[in-house]
């Protein structure tokens, strides 16, 4: 075979500091995403680990060093609808929102078909085709607020989904929903992965269940504490934590 | 009597202004409801008050300005006070609701001062306070089928952004749309609307007129497109009820309008509970 150049990792962050006021959120984050792989960022609450994310989203600046997405600084980078974006659930409060499961999965292709333009009848296709995927099909023209919070969680998947991104960014996807449900998002996530060739980034509070399922992980807390595979993780979890953590592991790891 | 509608200009004027009316204000309204920013209606309404009764004071002392409508101020000090909003909303991030108080006092409290300045007004001012029919004039109608002109052009041609950052205004930012353009080009479009919408329903009712149509339809719709729709269809039987009653029985105009609304939500709530009981 022929030697072919290395390809481009999704992401790469860079030497990337964060403070908010004068606290000190993340300090001189190294970090790098290739493709394929499915990465579990995981940390305390206040570890900065919404904040990587964010910075990575461009809804945050940083205050030194870079972020680059495909190869491209994000002051460049304008292919939005190569990333898909999950937000917490709670933060959503969409219940109440009058609106159809088709109009919501629909709104995930307002990048993509871009301003004053319509759908076609393609588009309507592949909305469909995305809620097919996350199973919801018979939901389709039912209001949002019909639905349980599993369900709502998989709408945004959807819609995250029917742009056709190359990389899915999920923040604490699992918050509000029912343990059942969880195991099913991320059979759903993992076959995303495997059928559809994603990339995938999701950021958990819930280390336990999570890194049953990524392939990597990164523990936050200012900065990356470890970034390896999930087994190497999980069997050097506790020195992990402990060096995260400090004593407060102990309380922890008594979950799970 | 209903023939009186066809005979006098005046009332076609107002029948004309009050479908367009009826159109354009549970469309608005329904985007403001759905991102809990029904008071904006109010806060803007009370800024354009205040740029009317600057327009009359200035027309009354200036001569220059002694044939210029004071709609045009009315229109000039929304967009100005729209504008206003939109910055304390970020000046005020965790409190983004007190942007809407803060405008409406000092827009009624600029009323208040221009009034007294001009040692009261004469009865013209009540009708933009509380709307008459027989005040609409055609250069009203001018400018009301101009701002429904931009506001329906607005509407068709990016609906989907309107949707999108109405339902989830961080996913629109990431999915690359013009949030912040978007976001004041449809305050805009509310000041004008209000400020258009005066000489009908007044400025103090108008506010009514944007949230009771779509506080009904919220309760039966089954999509967003229809909670549009439906909200029209309530805002434009209670802008026709309420004008054939108020002229028929000389009542308010905008008062009428207003119960009317109120009447169909009450009808929508009923008939929703009976549904529910006897299911």
């Amino acid at each position: 075979m022929e030697p072919h150049k290395q390809e481009v990792p999704v992401i790469k962050l860079t030497g990337v500091s964060f403070q908010y006021e004068d606290k000190q959120v993340l300090d001189e984050v190294e970090f790098t995403l290739e493709r394929g792989d499915f990465v579990g960022i995981v940390g305390p609450n206040g570890s900065g680990k919404s904040t990587l994310m964010k910075l990575i989203l461009g809804l945050l600046t940083p205050n030194k060093g870079t972020v680059e997405l495909f190869g491209q600084p994000l002051s460049k980078f304008r292919e939005w609808n190569r990333i898909g974006y999950v937000a917490q659930q709670v933060a959503h409060g969409a219940g109440g929102f009058p609106a159809t499961v088709r109009e919501v999965v629909s709104s995930g292709l307002v990048g993509k078909v871009g301003l004053f333009r319509r759908l076609t009848k393609q588009h309507h296709e592949s909305v469909r085709a995305a809620v097919e995927r996350v199973g919801l099909l018979e939901k389709l023209d039912q209001r949002i607020g019909n639905l349980s919070g599993g369900q709502l969680q998989r709408v945004f998947i959807a819609r995250a989904l029917v742009a056709e991104p190359e990389l899915l960014i999920l923040d604490e996807p699992t918050v509000g929903v029912d343990q059942e449900s969880i195991d099913q998002f991320y059979s759903l996530l993992r076959s995303l992965k495997e059928e559809n060739g994603l990339t995938m980034m999701i950021v958990s509070h819930d280390v336990g269940v999570m890194s049953q399922w990524v392939t990597k992980v990164a523990c936050v807390q200012k900065k990356i504490h470890f970034h390896g595979t999930a087994h190497d993780f999980e069997h050097n979890q506790e020195k992990i934590l402990q060096s995260m953590y400090g004593d407060s592991v102990r309380l922890l790891s008594h979950h799970h | 009597m209903l023939a009186d509608w066809w005979q006098y200009d005046f009332l076609r004027y107002t029948l004309f202004s009050g479908i367009l009316i009826g159109l354009i204000c549970p469309i608005l309204g329904t985007f403001l409801i759905v991102r809990r920013l029904s008071m904006m209606a109010d806060g803007l309404s009370h800024v354009t008050l205040s740029g009317v009764a600057a327009g009359m004071l200035i027309s009354k002392k200036v001569a220059f300005f002694s044939a210029v409508n004071p709609l045009f101020f009315g229109m000039l000090f929304a967009v100005i006070g729209s504008l206003f909003i939109e910055r304390l909303r970020k000046v005020y991030k965790a409190y983004q609701d007190l942007a809407i108080p803060i405008i409406l006092s000092a827009g009624l409290g600029l009323f208040t001062v221009l009034i007294s300045i001009a040692d009261g007004f004469n009865a013209d001012l009540y009708s933009y306070l509380f709307g008459k029919i027989v005040t609409v004039s055609i250069e009203d109608l001018y400018a009301l089928i101009g701002v429904a002109v931009v506001v329906l052009g607005t509407v068709l041609l990016i609906y989907k952004e309107l949707f999108a950052v109405s339902f989830d205004e961080e996913f629109a930012r990431v999915s690359g749309v013009a949030r912040r353009s978007i976001n004041l080009w449809f305050m805009v479009l509310v000041a004008l609307t209000i400020a258009a919408s005066m000489r009908i329903v007044g400025v103090l009712l108008i506010s009514a007129l944007i949230t009771l149509p779509v506080a009904a339809s919220l309760q039966i719709a089954k999509s967003f497109r229809q909670t549009i729709f439906l909200s029209i269809l309530f805002a434009e039987f209670s802008v026709l009820s309420g004008l054939y009653f108020a002229y028929l029985l000389d009542w308010a105009s905008g008062g009428t309008i207003v119960l009317m609304a109120v009447l169909v939500m009450l009808v929508v709530l009923g008939v929703k509970k009976l549904r529910v009981a006897f299911r």
